[in-house]
């Protein structure tokens, strides 16, 4: 669970700096930084679940 | 004989001010967006970039420099996330004076999150400062 905070912790901070550099409206500035946020999430859980059932250790 | 027509292309020169605003990114992270009265974007990327550094240190993570006792060509593999670490600016320089962050502390579960959270508060900090430039440069709107 620990894990999953810092995970998050880190998803969230990035995709604030990338969604305050980006281009367009405040809008789509939060969209872009939302989309960042979730994709991080995603493709690390994704990723964790796929390392899971390998079976090399 | 016909005469290439070359499209002119309009030079804009980099005012003076614009690499003092990134100088100032650099060193302190939020600044060079504070020094243009860009508040919002100052405490979102400066916030960022000081939670990210500070949360490493609180990890157990581990800054990079180089010793000078790397053999052959090791100092290279030393010198990408030293490189990285050196985009936060006086904050790096602080934890170089006073000898923190530099112990490993592998024995720590947190140990590689936080080695990541310095690494990427150093390149997000490189981002801001590019983003500051250009504002000041007026490259960017």
């Amino acid at each position: 669970m620990r894990h999953l905070l810092w995970m998050a912790a880190f998803a969230g901070l990035t995709a604030v700096a990338f969604g305050a550099v980006a281009k367009g409206t405040n809008r789509e500035r939060l969209l872009y930084g939302l989309k960042v946020f979730g994709e991080f999430l995603f493709i690390a859980l994704a990723l964790g679940w796929i390392l899971y059932f390998l079976p090399y250790r | 004989m016909v005469a290439k027509q070359v499209p002119q292309t309009s030079r804009v020169e980099t005012p003076p001010f614009a690499w003092v605003i990134g100088l100032a990114a650099w060193a302190v992270p939020g600044l060079g967006h504070l020094l243009q009265r860009r508040w919002a974007r100052s405490l979102l990327l400066g916030g960022s970039v000081w939670a990210m550094f500070l949360t490493g240190l609180w990890l157990g993570g581990h800054l990079f420099m180089l010793s000078g006792a790397e053999q052959g060509a090791s100092g290279f593999l030393t010198l990408l996330p030293m490189t990285a670490n050196v985009g936060a600016g006086l904050p790096y320089i602080f934890c170089w004076l006073t000898n923190t962050g530099f112990a490993e502390h592998a024995q720590l579960t947190t140990f590689e999150y936080g080695n990541t959270f310095l690494l990427v508060a150093g390149l997000l900090n490189y981002l801001a400062m590019l983003d500051a430039f250009d504002l000041a440069a007026g490259r960017k709107q």
